[in-house]
């Protein structure tokens, strides 16, 4: 080999050798080269303190490993998601596209199109729990009178909390469909019976009005009834516990509980209609 | 062949001076930078590509031994083992001053570019100090000097002996 190839060949060596010192000086704090040092530390001078260092760097670099894969399988499953909400996208806008035809044909009022708003709590009375609560937003973010108020459910589906009463430049009180003066015209999922769901101030409705002859009995589901002028038609209510023996001349009683779960309810979602936000 | 043989008893060798025999014939703690001396004969002898490739890995091996910041010492032998192997065959190797001058200039960049690299990348409390100077650590710069030309008589020695039954 000539001397002027020996150099250079010198040249690129040196280059790699300082690209990899200043690599390992980097990487130096991650797990597999922390893992490698120590261990090539405790084979020269095994004792306990190198060993417990490369089970430590070793246990989080096979946690590192075994998260990179959970990610990626959850990623995979979230594509998949992501592709059936997308048909279901597609659907929809064919559908919402046939509706306003529909709907123009008819001559019939269109659904309001709405949009969240996120609100905390902010203020309950211990003695009115399942009366009335104060949200965090109010005329400031669009909420007006009348508008409904839910909750997100752990299942993703969305339930009827109550209704705004009262509207402040940055708050708002909720009554809920729990207080004693709220009626909210409901039916039996799935049986076509229409009925009445009025608050007991508990996190008990007592279901009225319902016909002598329906078929009614505990767990069936009630929602909110195409009648009601302030929650969308089929908004989940709550589920029938039980139904009263004692019946007046013309219609049956029962009680449900609601699905919301007061105690924990910390945020709701106000459903103001696109029009009316500012 | 030949050659691998000669540089992994150079390794062993040193290693063992260096990381074993280091705990036993120190005095009060100084004890010479025997692997510096290494890599500047390495250099002066067999040129660039060998003194920064075994300055590579003496600095990997030192690194794996030390709890200051991993690769530094990978670093700075390198470059050490390239700027010594530029010296090959322009300076007279058994003359002393020339030993002596190499070691002692190699010690002063060695003990600058680690310190740089420390204040640079710190490694918190506890770890290497940068640019302080120490008693302890200018006997050590001053001992590795001293040695040199011993340790460079002694590889001319073992180099020689080693040719023979290689």
């Amino acid at each position: 080999m000539s001397d002027n190839r020996k150099s250079k060949l010198s040249d690129i060596v040196f280059i790699i050798l300082l690209a990899l010192s200043f690599a390992l000086i980097i990487a130096r704090s991650t797990p597999f080269v922390s893992l490698v040092k120590n261990f090539v530390f405790y084979v020269s001078y095994p004792n306990v303190s190198a060993a417990n260092q490369i089970f430590q760097y070793a246990g989080s670099f096979a946690e590192n490993i075994k998260s990179i894969v959970y990610i990626s399988q959850e990623n995979l499953s979230y594509k998949q998601k992501n592709q059936e909400l997308t048909d279901k996208l597609r659907n929809y806008d064919a559908v919402i596209e046939q509706y306003d035809n529909l709907a123009k044909l008819l001559n019939v009022p269109k659904i309001k199109d709405t949009q969240s708003v996120f609100a905390r709590i902010s203020t309950r009375e211990p003695n009115e729990w399942y009366q009335w609560f104060i949200i965090n937003k109010g005329e400031a973010d669009s909420l007006s009178k009348e508008l409904p108020v839910v909750m997100l459910r752990n299942n993703g589906e969305l339930c009827a909390v109550g209704r705004i009463i009262e509207t402040r430049q940055g708050s708002a009180k909720v009554g809920l469909i729990t207080n004693s003066l709220s009626a909210v015209p409901v039916e039996i999922k799935g049986k076509k019976i229409n009925c009445l769901a009025e608050g007991l101030n508990s996190n008990m409705l007592k279901i009225t009005y319902i016909p002598l002859n329906a078929n009614i009995e505990a767990g069936d589901e009630v929602i909110v009834s195409p009648f009601s002028s302030v929650f969308n038609a089929g908004m989940p209510i709550g589920v029938i516990k039980s139904v009263l023996k004692d019946r007046s001349l013309d219609f049956k009683t029962a009680i449900a509980e609601v699905y919301f779960d007061s105690v924990s309810l910390y945020e709701a979602i106000v459903l103001v209609p696109k029009e009316s936000i500012k | 062949m030949r050659r691998t043989t000669y540089y992994f008893l150079f390794y062993a060798f040193f290693c063992l001076l260096q990381f074993f025999f280091g705990k036993y014939i120190n005095i009060g703690g100084v004890f010479p930078n025997f692997i510096l001396i290494a890599i500047i004969y390495l250099g002066f002898t067999r040129g660039r590509l060998g003194a920064q490739t075994m300055g590579f890995i003496f600095g990997l091996t030192w690194d794996s031994f030390s709890t200051d910041i991993f690769g530094v010492r990978a670093l700075m032998f390198t470059i050490i083992g390239y700027f010594a192997g530029m010296f090959n065959r322009q300076f007279d190797k058994d003359q002393i001053i020339a030993q002596l001058m190499a070691v002692l200039c190699a010690e002063i960049f060695y003990w600058f570019g680690f310190s740089m690299i420390c204040f640079i990348l710190p490694e918190g409390s506890g770890s290497y100090t940068p640019f302080v100077f120490t008693l302890s650590g200018s006997l050590k710069i001053l001992v590795t000097v001293l040695v040199t030309p011993l340790v460079f008589l002694g590889l001319n020695f073992a180099s020689k002996s080693v040719r023979r039954y290689l």
